[in-house]
Order: C-alpha cells, then structure tokens, then sequence
C-alpha cells in the first residue's frame, strides 16, 4: 500500500529558548510528505479548518474546503460542519484532537478519499463503514434505490411473498443494505467478487442488525458463471451498480479513484458493457416471472443495451431509461443544461414466458428447470 | 392599489402554476418575503397538508459537484443541493446531510415552506402591510402640504402685516 510510506512520520525535535532563558525541548511529528508540523501551541476548530483548507489549495487537493470540513466535523463527532456549534468550533481543540485533526488530513494530501480517511459515509439514511480498496457508493446510486423501491411501491410486479432481491456486486453493501432498510419483508442476496468487499458487506450488514436478511455470496458473475444455474430461483427484483467504465475512462481517472478504489470494481471492458451483459444473460434464470433487472449504466449505454437485449435475451423485455437528475444547469443564463444523463435501465422478465401464451393466466406458469 | 385586488382574486381560484405564469408582475412583491425563520416554522407546522403541492417540471435543480460526468468516474463529497422554483425565484440550499438524496428531499420541504409564506403572504400579511405604508405615506404627505401651505398663508399674512404699520417701533 503505497499511501502508507508516504505517510511515515519522523519526529523532529528542538531546542526552544524563552525570553527568561529557559530552554524546552519541542517535538514535531512530521509526516514525510510535505505536510505541516502540528501546531506547537493551541489551535481551534476553526482555525484548523482554515489552515487545513489552505495546505490543501497549496497542494492541488480537490475540494479542499469540503475535505477539511468533512473530516473535522467528524472528529467533532458530528457528521456535518453546519451541525456542529458555534461555541465548539471556536474552542482550542485538545492536544489529541489536534493530532488527530493532523493525522487525517495528512492522509488528504495524498488524494486518499475522504471517505476512506473517516472510514464512513453516508448512503440515503444510512451510515456505512468504508474501507478501502472496496469502492465507494455514489450519489447517483441513491436514486437507484429510490426508483427502485418507488417501483415496488407502485408496481409490485412479480408476486412473490417474502419478495426478494439480488444484487451484483454489492461492495460496501450500499444498495442492499438501503432496500432492507427500507422494505422489511425483503430478503436479500448479494454477489461480489472480491473478498474485502463481501467482509465489508457483512459487517456493515451486522452493524446495522440486517444481518439475518442479507446472504453475500463471495462468487464472480463471468467467472463462476457454471455454478450460478439453480443458485437463486424466483427474485423479484436484481439491482446492480455494476462496472460500467469504458476502457479508456480508465486511463483518466482522478487520484482518488484509481490510487485507493478498486479497478475491477470500475472496469466495464472495452465498451463498458462486459459484466453487464453476463449479468442480463444470467437473469431470466434466477428472476421470477414479471421479476426485474435495475442496472446503473454509462449514459452512453441504454440504447447499446437494448439492442443487446432484443438480439439475445429472448425472455427480457427492455422497459424504460431514467436519467439521474444531475442535469447540468449552470448559473448563467445560458443554460448548459438538460444534459441529463441516461443512467439507469430497467428490464422485465416478462409473464408470458412461453411465447405461446398471450393471454389467459400465466400466473403459475414457471421456466422448465425451477 | 386597486389594481392589486383582480390580481390577487385570480390567485385564489385558478391552479397554481397558471397563476405564477401571468403575474410575473408579482416577484418582486414576493421577495419582500421576510426570510425570518419563525414565520417559516409557524406556517409550516400549522398547514402541513396545506402546502403547496411542488410540481418538478417548475423546478430547477443543481448540484455542486463540479463539471464533468457524474457515476462511478468520479467520487465528491459535495453534496449541496440548489433548488430554484422557477416561477416565483425562490431559491433554497441544502447541505444538511451526507446524502445528497436526502439534501434533495428536504430541499424540496424547505421550498414548499417557502411558497406557502410567499403564498399566504401575498393574501394576508404582506399585502396588508403594504396598503397600510402607503397609506401613512399618504396620510404624511397630505400633512406636510398642510402645513407648509399653512405656513405659507401665515407667512404672507404678516407681510400684509408688516407693510402699512412701520410705525410700530
């Protein structure tokens, strides 16, 4: 782990002479990176915060003043700036405190995620454990979860009691975790590669006493794809935030990404397309009739992905694009906007499974192999 | 100000969004809105299921989380919310919590607090407040042309005055 050598710290001490002629012995910790000493006098919160926002302007950190906000407010205990008072923030801070103010926004220096420093985030109402290299739930993922539970809401599609969902991919546990959270008859499957990923889905699953509803199953979608037939039968809904970069977005990530998160957990293949097409080829066997497939996608994708679908996944039917609501509006009057990007698909399994019964009950019509 | 009262009639009857959209005389009697926090509170505890009712294609919405593409290619922290009701310009921030999902639906609560201080504030308080100042201003102006015509019919009433008795020594 390359971030840890360049956090190596050395202490450095010296001689201080006061006015009166005595002499005091000062200690420095100083991170071999270039960052600041630790203040040998007392510092407040809010003066921490300035100085920290300045070291990182000085060092190209991006956005330096949420970072050092972020990370102080959680020292504070306190999961935003804004919620933490007045009178606190201008306090002196306590030696320890200060070092550990110093202590992790050092780490900030060399790009690691802020997230990944304070070991947590926050993913619609919950709050996760993140540790790296295990990739970090993003914003738009939010509303995913959101579309697909206002769906289940309003559509309830596949009638199977308990109702069930499978995630591909799980990571931190983010999306799941938020469906059980808000659903409490779902039970819940998880699929994810890499073993730091389903430890950490399990453990943030314990933490917030999910655990009984959550089944992570450390397996990889392209790779044990032979012992996937009969592993889940009957899910209402598959949900994935699955690794949907194209190759050469690869090659431009930002530090923080491609220093501290998992490139697998990114990397689509040439088109972006390679885990989604293996996890659509694998649905019609584990969902249920009128079961459905939520994907979070490159906005370059929808259309490649229908067409996919239609040429190959004969038991799917595409439903509809939504776009996230990052529509770009810049605060000029010339609005760049309504760049809104497609970036969520939603396919169904459909009832009439045998293409011969078009009307009629088909609701205990089943697949040969269940 | 009796142009106001066919304005403000329409604003009981008709829905909202066609009510904004032929009244755009009215924003800037809306940003008199007073922005104190209490009489946000008070309205919105008391007429909960009296709010007005946001429909989103009247609203724009803004994140400041940088240019670029958005998904897995990037990772920001900024999670401040923009929202700007278009028809009245009502704009509110959200940066509450980590979760720009959340940021986004209490935004959405603000602006509807919002709109109904601007709503109800049009019918009641402000309007009445300003009929009120208007008229004192009125009332101010007809007493200082009062007394300096006043004074003016006095002044030249001891010029008269003055002029024939100069033997007054």
């Amino acid at each position: 782990m390359w971030w840890r050598r360049t956090l190596s710290s050395s202490y450095r001490c010296y001689l201080e002479r006061r006015r009166s002629g005595a002499k005091i012995w000062r200690c420095l910790t100083r991170p071999t990176c270039g960052a600041p000493a630790v203040p040998a006098g007392r510092i407040t919160a809010l003066q921490a915060l300035d100085v920290w926002k300045r070291h990182f302007v000085e060092n190209g950190v991006t956005e330096p003043e949420q970072s050092s906000q972020h990370i102080i407010a959680h020292l504070l205990g306190a999961k935003t700036i804004e919620s933490v008072e007045q009178q606190r923030l201008a306090e002196f801070l306590s030696k320890e405190e200060t070092q550990q103010v110093w202590r992790l926004c050092s780490k900030r220096l060399s790009r690691m995620p802020v997230q990944f420093i304070i070991e947590e985030w926050d993913f619609r109402d919950l709050t996760l454990k993140m540790r790296p290299p295990v990739f970090i739930p993003r914003p738009e993922t939010e509303e995913l979860v959101e579309l697909v539970l206002t769906d289940l809401q309003n559509h309830p599609g596949s009638t199977e009691t308990p109702p069930t969902c499978l995630e591909v991919g799980c990571g931190s546990g983010a999306i799941s975790l938020s469906l059980l959270k808000s659903l409490p008859q779902l039970e819940a499957f998880a699929l994810e590669r890499s073993q730091d990923a389903v430890d950490l889905s399990r453990e943030n699953a314990s933490r917030l006493g999910l655990q009984d509803r959550l089944k992570v199953y450390h397996m990889d979608v392209i790779k044990d794809a032979e012992k996937m037939p009969g592993l889940f039968s009957s899910i209402s809904v598959l949900v994935s935030n699955p690794p949907y970069l194209f190759s050469e977005d690869m090659a431009t990530l930002e530090p923080e990404i491609s220093r501290f998160e998992d490139r697998a957990a990114l990397d689509g293949g040439e088109d972006g397309l390679n885990v989604i097409r293996q996890i659509l080829t694998l649905a019609p066997d584990f969902l249920s009739n009128r079961g459905r497939i939520y994907l979070e996608v490159d906005p370059r994708h929808p259309a490649l992905i229908r067409r996919w679908v239609e040429d190959n996944v004969e038991e799917l039917r595409f439903v509809e694009t939504r776009q996230d609501v990052s529509g770009l509006v810049s605060a000029s009057s010339r609005k760049r906007s309504h760049i809104r990007p497609l970036r969520w698909i939603r396919i169904e399994k459909p009832r009439s499974y045998y293409a011969g019964f078009s009307s009629g009950r088909l609701g205990s019509a089943r697949p040969p192999h269940t | 100000m009796s142009s106001l009262l066919p304005i403000t009639s329409s604003l009981l009857g008709a829905s909202r969004r066609l009510m904004w959209r032929s009244t755009p005389g009215l924003s800037p009697l809306l940003r008199l809105t007073p922005p104190a926090p209490s009489w946000v509170v008070a309205f919105g505890k008391k007429d909960l299921p009296d709010l007005p009712v946001l429909l989103e294609e009247e609203l724009e919405e803004q994140f400041v989380r940088g240019s670029g593409p958005g998904g897995q290619a990037t990772n920001k922290t900024s999670n401040c919310v923009v929202l700007k009701h278009i028809p009245t310009g009502i704009v509110v921030k959200c940066h509450q919590t980590r979760s720009v999902d959340i940021n986004r639906k209490r935004a959405r609560d603000i602006m509807r607090e919002k709109l109904d201080v601007a709503y109800k504030g049009e019918l009641s308080e402000l309007v009445v407040k300003k009929k009120e100042s208007v008229l004192r201003k009125q009332e101010k102006r007809k007493r200082v042309n009062e007394n300096l015509e006043r004074k003016r019919l006095f002044n030249e009433a001891l010029a008269v005055d003055n002029k024939p008795g100069d033997d007054t020594a």
